[in-house]
């Protein structure tokens, strides 16, 4: 992100309002290597590649913030790699992690991973020194630490349903486990920041958040994404984009400033239940609007979105989730095209 | 008697697996569905009731999920409480004192190694008095072929969690479609619509495991 970007982000997340409002959007392997004309295993293995399509999407968009930006990531498997995790790289596809943890009692004998030197993690960050140099020459800086939130994280390591259901046999088993997955992930995140002094930003993905109940996320969520939400940073990110009423009116304690939700809850409530104190990045439906929809879909529907809105503070237009595969170029400006339309 | 059935559905609704089970803590110490089924049985009771008992739990606990009272997690200990109570009605099953209300084979489409949406509806369904097959997850066409190859009076259900893997869930539709014309398939998953469904060829669509029982309940070959 550049330095206007940056600031215009703050001082959205301060309240200020812009018009037009702030556009954005999370790009990450499922759209960027193919809109790039690349497969994923390409963009990958290939740093030219990586900084290439990276590039290309900032120069074709200069008004949209794409963030975190210039995402050193390998899909799922990146932060499990580091405990051991077999990965796999299907040629076009999303990459992921097979779960290790095949019992409760493996927990206590899973080793902490160290992040400098375990796993892909090393590649990852070593990928983002060497483009470093170019990135600034573009006038970007590398603004966020990044990761899986540790519930996401767990749920690979052990498998979505044994988490949840040793979660409710064997509590102090997932409390062991996610106190590793927290310390880790405190470490991966200091590494980050160490290594890019430019960092002012954390960002965690956790879509495990929307399968629980308040209860379930105030025992085994909150303490663990609070204690990592606590690095001395301006911009606290946060992506969930499965079910988020239940979680949205605890965000604010959970110390993040910035959300990226699903869409099935409207901005306007959102807002209600985080008490406004959240800044949106959201929701036009990413996949049967922004992917599918014609250009004249998107600009309409974006219109429609922004006209609901009763409060435009805090708001940075964008999907809900991620950019998802296959949104044509045309289809993003048809959205930037509407945006700008709504003063 | 009727006080028995009463506390197995509520075993099931409340998620209790068995006396040691810490789940739920006010129900600690308490006999869970695996020995109120076992003493159901022994003292003679019509396994047929029990199921029955089964139904109505996974019922009530499914109809708290669509209406945000409950979450993955308990929904995911009723379906373990189910389990308890099907590990001992395995044997009526086997000799038709009890009888399923059909066949459902379910998987995860090729490509796609998440579980949680597929074991939800296969356990619920389950606990429905379904005979489920689950396939697993990444299951390739051919291997739902074959299953229904052995079993044609399947129903079929395809789950999908990633975006990329709607097309593969599309191609898994054309193709048992076009081998068997009469195969029912639901499918469901985050990213799929009732329009995507359709458009897809699946003749049903379920956004959460009680809306996919629903789906099966109109083509219970028991009642």
């Amino acid at each position: 992100m550049t330095d206007k970007q940056w600031d215009i982000l703050k001082r959205v997340i301060n309240g200020e309002v812009f018009n037009p409002m702030p556009i954005g959007f999370i790009i990450d392997c499922p759209w960027l290597p193919n809109w790039y004309g690349k497969n994923i295993i390409d963009y990958f293995s290939n740093d030219e590649i990586f900084f290439d399509a990276n590039l290309k999407a900032i120069n074709e968009f200069p008004e949209i913030m794409f963030l975190p930006g210039f995402w050193s990531e390998y899909g799922m498997c990146t932060e499990p790699s580091a405990f051991g995790a077999r990965c796999s790289y299907p040629e076009n596809e999303f990459p992921h992690a097979y779960k290790m943890i095949n019992s409760a009692d493996d927990i206590d004998e899973l080793h902490q991973p160290d992040p400098a030197q375990d796993g892909i993690l090393p590649f990852m960050l070593n990928r983002l020194k060497l483009v470093q140099p170019k990135i600034e020459a573009a006038g970007h800086k590398i603004r966020f630490s990044v990761s899986r939130g540790p519930l996401n994280i767990a749920s690979y390591l052990m498998g979505t349903t044994e988490l949840l259901t040793t979660m409710m046999m064997q509590p102090d088993k997932i409390e062991t486990l996610m106190k590793k997955i927290t310390q880790f992930l405190k470490e991966w995140h200091e590494l980050q920041r160490k290594t890019f002094p430019t960092i002012d930003g954390i960002l965690m993905l956790d879509d495990i958040i929307g399968f629980l109940g308040e209860t379930e996320f105030r025992e085994f969520g909150l303490p663990y994404f609070k204690e990592i939400y606590s690095g001395d940073v301006s911009v606290k990110f946060l992506h969930n984009d499965a079910p988020c009423r239940v979680s949205a009116p605890i965000l604010p304690e959970m110390g993040i400033n910035l959300f990226n939700m699903g869409f099935d809850v409207h901005l306007n409530e959102l807002k209600t239940l985080t008490r406004n104190s959240i800044t949106m990045l959201g929701n036009l439906p990413p996949r049967d609007v922004l992917a599918a929809g014609t250009p004249e879909e998107v600009e309409q529907k974006t219109k429609e979105l922004i006209d609901s809105l009763e409060d435009r503070s805090r708001i940075i237009m964008s999907c809900g989730g991620g950019m998802p595969p296959n949104v044509s170029t045309e289809n993003i400006m048809a959205f930037l095209k509407a945006v700008k339309s709504c003063r | 008697m009727s006080e028995l059935l009463d506390k197995i559905e509520y075993c099931i609704e409340r998620g209790k697996v068995d006396k040691v089970s810490p789940y739920p803590p006010d129900l600690r110490g308490q006999d869970g569905s695996d020995e109120l089924t076992k003493i159901a049985l022994e003292s003679g009771m019509n396994p047929a009731d029990i199921l029955e008992s089964c139904n109505k739990g996974m019922l009530k606990i499914g109809e708290k999920f669509s209406r945000n009272e409950v979450f993955v997690p308990e929904l995911l200990m009723a379906a373990k409480a189910m389990k308890a109570v099907m590990a001992h009605l395995k044997p009526y099953f086997q000799t038709g004192s009890v009888k399923a209300k059909g066949k459902f084979v379910i998987g995860t489409v090729a490509g796609d190694l998440h579980d949680i949406g597929k074991n939800l509806v296969s356990m619920v369904a389950e606990g429905s008095g379904w005979e489920v097959h689950d396939l697993g997850v990444d299951v390739k066409p051919v291997k739902f072929l074959d299953t229904i190859k052995n079993n044609p009076d399947c129903i079929v259900g395809l789950s999908a969690l990633l975006t990329t893997t709607m097309e593969n869930m599309a191609k898994t539709v054309q193709e048992i479609k076009k081998q068997y014309p009469g195969i029912r398939i639901l499918v469901g998953g985050a990213p799929l619509t009732k329009d995507a469904a359709e458009k897809m060829g699946a003749d049903g669509y379920a956004h959460d495991p009680q809306s996919a029982v629903e789906f099966l309940a109109k083509f219970n070959k028991a009642s």
